[in-house]
């Protein structure tokens, strides 16, 4: 090849030849290199268009398929949100208003013993005095007889009579007052009661008034996913790529606090499990530490869902209530244990580390700081008692993420096939005209045999018309071949 | 069920990569490291300096390493040159106390080491990778306190190549004799003989003399 280049460098007529040559062979297979580009181009941009509509299609389809995972999960998220206040609202229903009978009962007691004291409270009219008669009798002597000492002495008598009497109805009256006031006083802690217990009553039933306002706001909900669905979807993916959003910000913080807990056990744990061995590059002892965390992350999930909070594992949500309080208290007790273990390889850890400093200082001489420190260790073993537990809640963003994380992979997924599909319908149509700009290429190469050929049949135009358009027999038979 | 259903096939890679990762060729992590210390002549001042050494490399140590200081004297093809040998503990806090034994017994040799009249590094070189080699170990290194020059008594003989495929072998703190000083050619010459014994047997060759660089004692 580089023999050859030279000696077209030598030799110049040699390559101008093959030029001409060149062009020469390009003009006579003009017509077939036209087709052939022709179909090459329009075939890939063909290939590329049937490829931009099955993405179009696919894009379609997983759209479909995406809209209808997402509101079948909003319809779940919503019914699992109603199931929630019903149960909520039973669970108030049973605590709170279970004990109304007993309540009302207690009112009616209330209310009994008030009416009774309020009826012996009521004021006693004092009898009529018993010598009212004889100051009758006294009134009706004749005047003239009021003046004898006789009179005098009766009227002096009933005088008498009658101040004791009025003493003795005063006292008798004053104690009966005293008696209706301590009755009404002790009326008063009823009273309370009465008004406390109707105040419960009423705040049960604000409460009450509070959670059907929340179901039906749960229910306009439903009904508008179940109705509008285009709205709902809207509202849906926004929502969907919140939750993922913090989801996985909360994940990514979990997995820090995962990372800080590994950090804890894992020097302490080479003590218990072999540190000098190895498994794909990683201590054994490391790993160890490692499945002990995401032990006691299984264990929060599990708790979690025995809790109901999530719904990872519908099997575990549908044990028996029995069933399932125990599982709380079992995993409960595990997960006690593991953050107490985590809580002693803490404190192992500062023991090791302060025999390590020691070490260091008697092989280098250096005076170091041997003494555990108390506030450390105390911090130390705090973390390893609380992060474990703390780790249990990942379940809930887990979930998030999960759920949320199959509509924002199939919305990044639509994106993805909708510009595929809009690059292949661009590299379509530049490919067509791709095809067009390539013959008009292949015609500048050979433009002067064209400009030759479009000379020659303008004359020949010319002398047909100037011969009355009549055709000769080589002239005939070339326009039928071409034809 | 949707959530079952693209977990299950998750786990199971995951499980297969595990598998696979166990499956494939273990690799050893156990480190070895054979420390060799010249005791002829006045080289025994320097000892000092080793003990020093030796302590930086035993608070490097991890678990499951092999470490050993041996003598080099007029015979050192010998296990009984070896001054104290330990492989240390999985546990940190045994291998703490090994750590402290093996340091109180180099002390004691420190003090109590006579020089000897001959030098015979290729001998200790020799027994190094015997028992490196016996060890169950992946990185393997040979450190040489010496100044290099090898004396053998009449009859010892040394001529043979050794096997160091693997193996680093660092000569540190080759201090320079008097006759170097006369002729610096005698130490370039010694060097150069090293060196190309030890790559011939595959080994990688370094010297260092100035320990307080950082990598200078990297294993």
């Amino acid at each position: 090849m580089t023999d050859f280049f030279a000696r077209l460098s030598e030799d110049p007529w040699l390559g101008f030849l093959i030029v001409i040559g060149t062009v020469i062979a390009l003009y006579m297979g003009r017509s077939s290199a036209h087709g052939a580009i022709e179909t090459f181009f329009r075939l890939l941009s063909s290939a590329l268009r049937l490829g931009a509509r099955s993405t179009a299609m696919a894009e379609k389809r997983l759209k479909e398929r995406n809209r209808e995972v997402l509101i079948a999960l909003g319809k779940e998220h919503a019914e699992r949100e109603i199931n929630r206040e019903f149960f909520r609202i039973n669970k108030f229903v049973e605590r709170d208003l279970g004990g109304y009978p007993k309540l009302q009962r207690s009112i009616q007691e209330q209310v009994t013993t008030i009416n009774e004291d309020y009826e012996r409270s009521g004021e006693v009219p004092p009898p009529s005095p018993e010598w009212v008669a004889a100051v009758d009798a006294v009134a009706k002597l004749h005047l003239n007889e009021k003046g004898s000492s006789l009179t005098e002495k009766i009227l002096e008598d009933i005088h008498q009579a009658a101040e004791e009497q009025h003493r003795e109805v005063l006292v008798s009256y004053r104690q009966g007052m005293a008696e209706r006031h301590s009755i009404l006083k002790k009326m008063a802690p009823f009273w309370r009661k009465l008004s406390n217990s109707v105040d419960q009553i009423g705040t049960h039933l604000q409460e009450l008034k509070k959670r059907a306002q929340q179901i039906d706001l749960q229910m306009e909900r439903y009904e508008e996913i179940c109705n509008r669905p285009d709205k709902a979807e809207r509202m849906l993916k926004a929502s969907a790529l919140t939750q993922f959003t913090i989801a996985l910000i909360v994940v990514a913080i979990a997995i820090a606090g995962a990372y800080f807990n590994f950090h804890l056990i894992a020097y302490p744990m080479s003590e218990m499990v072999d540190g000098s061995n190895r498994i794909g590059g990683a201590r054994v002892s490391d790993i160890a530490a490692m499945v002990l965390i995401f032990i006691e992350i299984t264990m929060g999930i599990f708790l979690l869902e025995l809790l109901h909070v999530t719904k990872l594992f519908p099997i575990i949500g549908s044990m028996d209530d029995r069933m399932r309080v125990r599982g709380i208290w079992v995993v409960g007790g595990i997960l006690l244990a593991m953050a107490s273990m985590e809580s002693g390889l803490a404190f192992m850890r500062d023991y090791l580390a302060v025999q390590d400093r020691a070490l260091q200082a008697s092989l280098t001489g250096v005076e170091v700081g041997a003494e555990v420190n108390w506030i450390t260790l105390a911090v130390n073993m705090g973390m390893g008692f609380f992060l474990p537990l703390a780790l249990t809640v990942v379940a809930i963003p887990l979930e998030y993420l999960l759920h949320t994380g199959r509509t924002v992979m199939g919305m990044l997924t639509e994106l993805l096939l909708r510009l595929l599909a809009l690059t292949m319908r661009i590299l379509s149509v530049s490919l067509r005209h791709a095809g067009r700009l390539t013959i008009h290429l292949y015609d500048l190469v050979i433009m002067l045999p064209l400009w030759v050929e479009t000379t020659l049949k303008s004359r020949q135009q010319v002398g047909k018309a100037a011969n009355g358009g009549v055709l000769d027999d080589s002239e005939y038979f070339a326009n039928e071949a071409s034809k | 069920m949707m959530i079952k259903g693209k977990v299950a096939p998750m786990l199971a890679l995951g499980l297969a990569m595990l598998l696979a990762a166990c499956s494939g060729e273990q690799v050893n992590y156990k480190r070895g490291v054979y420390l060799l210390l010249d005791t002829s002549g006045t080289y025994t001042e320097e000892l000092n300096k080793a003990q020093q050494i030796i302590n930086f490399l035993l608070a490097n140590l991890e678990a499951g390493d092999t470490f050993v200081v041996a003598r080099i004297d007029s015979g050192s093809f010998s296990e009984k040159d070896i001054v104290a040998k330990v492989v240390l503990d999985s546990r940190p806090s045994a291998a703490n106390r090994q750590k402290r034994e093996f340091a109180a017994a180099i002390d004691q040799f420190v003090v109590s080491v006579q020089s000897s009249a001959y030098t015979d590094i290729s001998g200790g070189l020799l027994q190094a990778v015997e028992y490196l080699n016996e060890a169950d170990v992946g990185q393997k290194s040979i450190f040489i306190f010496s100044d290099m020059k090898e004396e053998l008594p009449e009859g010892y003989v040394r001529d043979f190549s050794l096997a160091l495929d693997g193996y680093q072998v660092k000569a540190l703190n080759v201090t320079k004799l008097r006759s170097d000083n006369v002729n610096p050619q005698e130490y370039l010459a010694r060097m150069t003989d090293w060196q190309t014994t030890i790559e011939q047997g595959g080994g990688r060759w370094a010297v260092v003399n100035d320990l307080d660089r950082p990598e200078a004692l990297a294993f």
